[in-house]
């Protein structure tokens, strides 16, 4: 039982990770390499909210959320907006440099010792028991649903929604999409915000649950495998990918030895390129664009 | 108030930096007009196109000289969405509908200048009734369509974006006659009930001088003729080079060792 909880636990992680790794690739090709580092800045934020509202946990979270969606947009209009039609490459480049920059004012501000954003809010983290004798701490839980909320909400939003549709049609013909009537910088602003967004979910809640360091972006590397395993276009191959990674990586930790953890994602992906390189939801035509 | 709708003048396109598609194209299309741009593979038609509707920067082309002047607005070297927000929307030759959008998505994604959430829904259903075919198809996915289905759909969902001047780059390419023939009523009635004006690029003269009011002829870049339905039609190098009949003087068959190219008269703008 408790088994089953780490794999839920860990997929929900990866997965909440990997739809923002998702979400870019597929309105503008472009892989966001500092993803990780976005992810870490949005726990940080947490640490920076709670100082400025000490004694309402609530407001800081908030407070930290909505400036995380708000730096994906910055990122966006600063940063990657000039690279817009043009090359992929040069973009996935910008990223990386986006990534060392972030993780270099982390250290500045926040140093390179690991915190806890639970305990500066001044919230615990009480633990459950759940029938079967399997334990779950309360952010993990947390974590678990938010994940859930928000792959529900974005199947809704692109499946129904209107800038969801015109998110769907960038992503498949930005020339075209332009000739319609389409703003690209909207619609990649708006990717890079709600990616930015559900990353820093995750910072934030594997923070509050187990505290955050600089080594935080590794996580989200880890998630990568679970991305690209599911097939990087696709939101529900990112979910399956994520469950996974998450099982191969926590079964393997139980049975066979635990210093495996962060080999075992990069493993399966080995296996996943050999097998189908496409991933097991991607579009198979993708492949010449990367 | 006789300006037209449109008016290019003079301009020119270069592709990364150096290769200079298009020289000096000079053109008009008036309110509610259909204008035809003739020529053959490579002459520049679909380049002074994608110049009018503007390009990314993926593109890497610019429009380096002359001016594009829709409404009283300058349009050259503007971004594409923003051009299609003025009322100029083009429908490309290849990739023209989004493949994994269905029939009704294609049709809700684009922008509509001007229209409220509210009124979207009766001009949806109008567009609709000049394509009923593709209200039978609502939930087919865009690229299963066939070409004919197709050219509909990318004509349709360029109306979504409410125009008052339509660019068709190659309306009849690949379709079969029949196909084409129904087309083109449907922009004929697309024209006169939504007053919408056209601007129309072909390679087949046939079906283009058969609506065009008034047509320009383009070779290597440059316009080489131009002339309402009539002159043209009645031109004798259009005759020869484009309607594919002999010379007129005497209708007989002809070696191809006896078509005069150097007698053809060519009149360039700039």
């Amino acid at each position: 039982m408790q088994l089953l909880i780490n794999i839920v636990v860990l997929a929900s992680i990866y997965a909440l990770i990997a739809c923002g790794y998702v979400l870019i690739y597929r309105v503008s090709r472009v892989l966001n390499l500092a993803h990780g580092e976005l992810m870490m800045f949005g726990a940080y934020l947490v640490l920076a909210c709670s100082s400025l509202f000490a004694g309402h946990p609530v407001m800081a979270l908030c407070a930290a959320v909505i400036l995380s969606l708000v730096t994906g947009a910055l990122v966006y209009i600063f940063l990657m907006r000039k690279m817009t039609g043009e090359m992929v490459l040069a973009a996935i480049l910008t990223t990386v440099a986006l990534g060392i920059l972030v993780r270099g004012v982390v250290v500045l501000v926040w140093s390179s010792q690991q915190q806890y954003p639970a305990q500066a809010l001044g919230i615990s983290n009480p633990t459950f028991t759940l029938p079967g004798d399997g334990h779950i701490s309360l952010w993990s839980l947390v974590l678990v649903l938010t994940n859930l909320a928000a792959y529900g909400a974005l199947f809704g939003f692109l499946r129904f929604g209107r800038w969801g549709m015109r998110m769907r049609a960038a992503g498949q013909n930005p020339l075209l999409a332009a000739q319609r009537g389409i703003n690209l910088h909207g619609v990649y602003a708006l990717a890079w915000s709600l990616s930015t967004l559900t990353g820093a979910l995750a910072g934030i809640l594997m923070a509050l649950d187990s505290g955050v360091t600089g080594s935080m972006p590794v996580i989200a590397l880890k998630a990568f495998p679970a991305a690209l395993v599911g097939g990087l276009d696709s939101l529900g191959g990112a979910l399956i990918g994520a469950l996974i990674v998450a099982g191969a990586e926590v079964l393997l930790i139980y049975y066979v030895d635990p210093l495996l953890s962060d080999v075992v994602p990069f493993l399966v992906l080995v296996a996943m390129l050999f097998v189908r390189p496409w991933g097991l939801f991607g579009t198979r035509e993708e492949l010449d664009r990367v | 108030m006789n300006a037209p709708l449109l008016q290019v003048e003079q301009i020119e396109v270069v592709y990364k930096r150096v290769i200079t598609a298009v020289q000096g194209v000079t053109l008009a299309v008036p309110q509610g007009q259909i204008v035809a741009l003739l020529g053959t593979n490579g002459a520049g038609k679909s380049t002074t196109l994608r110049a009018i509707s503007g390009f990314l920067g993926l593109d890497d082309a610019v429009v380096t000289e002359g001016s594009i002047t829709f409404d009283g607005a300058a349009l050259q070297n503007r971004p594409p969405h923003e051009i299609a927000g003025r009322g100029v929307v083009l429908v490309p030759e290849r990739e023209k509908v989004f493949p994994n959008l269905t029939v009704a998505e294609n049709l809700a994604a684009p922008v509509a200048r001007g229209t409220k959430a509210r009124d979207r829904r009766p001009h949806e259903e109008h567009i609709y009734h000049f394509f009923p075919r593709l209200a039978e198809l609502r939930d087919r996915t865009g690229g299963l369509l066939s070409g004919g289905e197709r050219q509909m759909l990318a004509i349709a969902s360029a109306l979504m974006c409410r125009p008052k001047l339509l660019l068709i780059d190659e309306l009849s390419l690949g379709l079969a006659p029949v196909v084409v023939g129904d087309l083109v009523r449907r922009l004929c009635a697309i024209r006169d009930e939504l007053g919408i004006a056209i601007l129309l690029v072909e390679q087949s003269a046939a079906v283009a001088l058969e609506i065009a009011d008034y047509a320009y002829v383009m070779e290597n870049g440059r316009i080489v003729l131009d002339g309402d339905r009539q002159r043209l039609k009645g031109h004798k190098d259009v005759q020869e080079f484009y309607l594919g009949k002999g010379s007129a003087e005497d209708g007989a068959r002809r070696s191809y060792r006896d078509i005069k190219q150097y007698r053809r008269s060519r009149r360039w703008y700039g």
